[in-house]
């Protein structure tokens, strides 16, 4: 009965991603019409899946609290939050002048600082970048960043100087050329992959869904 | 009624490919060029295992219905591969996510491992989680749950952005062992900076034809490198042509 049940989730999905995969290639009007019903489903199924995601969360975090483990006054923060969050959210509405200033006031400044913290984080790795693997592509990587930096940057002694100028073209140099041209061979190899991984799933070689 | 023949031409052939490859896998096996990320992973996590310590695989801040899926579907593929591995630790591996729908799948995952190897009862629906919504809310709750499951090996294998140079970073200052990769070009060159083991390209795929997880992996690897040759020498092609008929 297992194996009848999970040739059939296989078959439900190497058929749904055919239909959808056809669709890209032949503009027939039946052929888009069934693709937009399965993408629109999926857009369904994935946000149930966020809520159950968020009910994972919660679950995790109440275990974390309940047995008093390791951090758990981080779990009893995050259930809190949470919690005001969503009745807050339930009661006036996500576009509501409460719920935006939550946003605006909580989540926006974390996020941003997160972000400003990764300059910090890239300066730090770029030095262990050298001192760990020191090898010609780890020098050439930190040596154009650091060329990129200064054609990048304001300059201190005023930005229209002859040092400034050429640190500019240098910078539009290595970006134009050499990282556009590397940046394309990359893009290829990556989409390759993606089409290799979406196919193992379409043959029911990789089945993310359960065996 | 539009077909687009060389699209459909060139899907056709990659699939061809594939499946050639995947019967001919087991006579002619394929030599890959080594890489130290995917070798080494495998003593990591037999010495995590020894030791008591974790496995966290990341799958990233993409979503299912998304373009950006791709690299999680990957990371799921090894996740099947060292959820094996690690099923009778005493911590066996966790993963985490930033969408719903890819915490159920990498859940299905687990589950399908434990029972594999017989273990069903060791499952634990927890073990793969989603961590946040949003990317930073998602990256936010890494050094808790790397500090609190005390992982030493943590792998990267997903659509991240920025965020991801941060995910490897945390890992870095645990000094766990970190394998990095991503979709995203511009975040590849920040996880070359942050991470021991940066995936660079399409390496970030190549996780399930090293790991071994089955001969499709394989094939799929050995099929992208000849449509990459064709694709090249279809460009040099038309910019030969292009040249000398603006010189004629």
């Amino acid at each position: 009965m297992r194996l009848r049940a999970s040739l059939v989730w296989a078959a439900v999905a190497s058929g749904v991603g055919l239909i959808v995969l056809l669709g890209f290639f032949f503009d027939i009007e039946p052929l888009r019409v069934a693709r937009q019903i399965l993408v629109d489903w999926a857009v369904l199924l994935a946000a149930w899946a966020l809520i159950l995601g968020l009910l994972n969360l919660l679950s995790v975090h109440w275990s974390k609290v309940s047995q008093q483990e390791k951090g758990w006054p981080y779990s009893a923060v995050l259930l809190l939050f949470f919690l005001v969050t969503l009745i807050l959210g339930l009661l006036f509405g996500p576009d509501s002048p409460v719920i935006l200033f939550l946003f605006n006031n909580v989540q926006l400044p974390i996020e941003a600082s997160l972000m400003a913290l990764l300059a910090v984080t890239l300066t730090i790795a770029g030095f262990r970048v050298v001192t760990r693997r020191r090898d010609l592509v780890s020098l050439v990587f930190v040596g154009v960043g650091f060329l990129v930096l200064l054609g990048t940057g304001p300059w201190l002694i005023g930005s229209e100087g002859v040092l400034n100028t050429f640190f500019r073209d240098v910078r539009n140099w290595l970006a134009q050329v050499w990282a556009a041209g590397g940046a394309r061979g990359i893009l290829l190899g990556v989409a390759l992959g993606a089409i290799a991984t979406g196919l193992r799933v379409l043959l029911a070689a990789d089945r993310p869904y359960g065996e | 009624m539009g077909i687009d023949v060389f699209g459909l031409i060139a899907l056709l052939v990659f699939v061809g490919l594939l499946l050639l490859y995947g019967v001919m896998g087991r006579r002619w096996p394929a030599v890959f060029r080594p890489m130290p990320g995917f070798e080494m992973l495998g003593r990591g996590i037999e010495r995590a295992v020894e030791a008591g310590e974790r496995v966290h695989l990341s799958l990233g801040t993409g979503s299912v219905p998304g373009k950006d899926c791709a690299p999680a579907l990957a990371g799921l593929a090894v996740l099947s591969r060292v959820a094996a591995a690690t099923t009778m630790s005493d911590k066996p591996a966790v993963v985490t996510a930033g969408d719903g729908a890819l915490a159920i799948l990498a859940q299905d995952t687990l589950r399908a491992a434990y029972a594999k190897v017989g273990a069903r009862e060791r499952y634990q629906p927890t073990a793969a989680r989603m961590l946040g919504p949003t990317p930073f809310s998602y990256v936010a709750g890494l050094p808790t749950l790397l500090a609190s499951e005390d992982v030493s090996i943590h792998m990267l294998i997903g659509s991240f952005g920025a965020e991801g140079a941060l995910a490897a970073e945390f890992g870095e200052r645990r000094e766990a062992f970190v394998l990095a990769g991503t979709d995203d070009i511009p975040s590849q060159a920040l996880m070359y900076a942050t991470a021991e083991h940066p995936l660079i390209g399409e390496e970030v795929f190549a996780g399930g034809a090293y790991l071994n997880v089955g001969e499709l992996h394989r094939a799929s690897l050995r099929a992208q490198d000849v449509v990459r040759i064709l694709i090249v020498g279809l460009m040099l092609a038309g910019t030969i042509l292009r040249t000398l008929l603006d010189l004629l």
